[in-house]
């Protein structure tokens, strides 16, 4: 850092008031510009510290080195948000095409045990037409499925 | 049409052949190409992650313009 020393005075003795008076306000100019230089370093060391502290709490590189492809999807994402594409038509697209994938499995689950009970059904119901028949009945036969 | 089994089994065998070193051979390809994409962005994690936000600004630009 840079210090402004003030004016020794070269006058000595002889020297009048006029000269003193300069250099009071030099030494006054030179200590406020200490004074700016030092609160700039402070500053400077402070925003320093604040990026070192909010990388070690973002902590982005271990982020990336456990979940690469989720951090780029959520980098995609905050540019896609930035860009002003959040309430779009293309949103709500996705959105739904999201909301039918994630729904996929619970309805492929209902499907199936739908279509067991259906099978269940029916196999009681041919096996209930079978023992009917066995007991000579000529009763007609319900709707068979 | 006479469909014979016998025909129809050994033709499928054959595709199983033919097909089974491709797939082998693409998946093998892909987990190089994932490998390589992965230490690509482990090793620029900034840029990377600026790219992603610069592309996913332009969607979006071009997605709140239609």
């Amino acid at each position: 850092m840079t210090t402004f020393q003030s004016n020794p005075g070269n006058g000595g003795p002889s020297s009048n008031g006029s000269q003193a008076q300069g250099n009071q306000g030099q030494d006054g100019f030179g200590h406020r510009v200490d004074r700016i230089g030092s609160d700039a370093q402070q500053l400077w060391d402070d925003a320093r510290g604040a990026v070192t502290d909010l990388q070690d709490t973002l902590d982005l590189k271990g982020r990336v080195d456990r979940n690469p492809y989720l951090m780029m999807a959520a980098a995609l994402g905050v540019g896609y948000v930035l860009g002003g594409g959040l309430f779009t038509r293309t949103t709500g697209r996705l959105l739904r095409l999201g909301v039918r994938l994630a729904a996929l499995p619970m309805v492929k689950d209902e499907l199936i045990g739908m279509a067991e009970a259906a099978l269940r059904g029916v196999e009681t119901g041919a096996r209930m037409a079978g023992t009917g028949n066995a007991g000579g009945s000529d009763r007609p036969q319900g709707s068979q499925v | 049409m006479d469909v014979n089994p016998q025909q129809i089994q050994d033709k499928a065998r054959q595709l199983q052949e033919n097909l089974l070193p491709q797939i082998d051979e693409a998946r093998r390809n892909l987990e190089d190409v994932n490998t390589r994409v992965v230490s690509f962005i482990r090793a620029n994690p900034g840029t990377c992650l600026l790219g992603a936000v610069a592309v996913g600004f332009i969607i979006g630009r071009i997605a709140s313009r239609r």
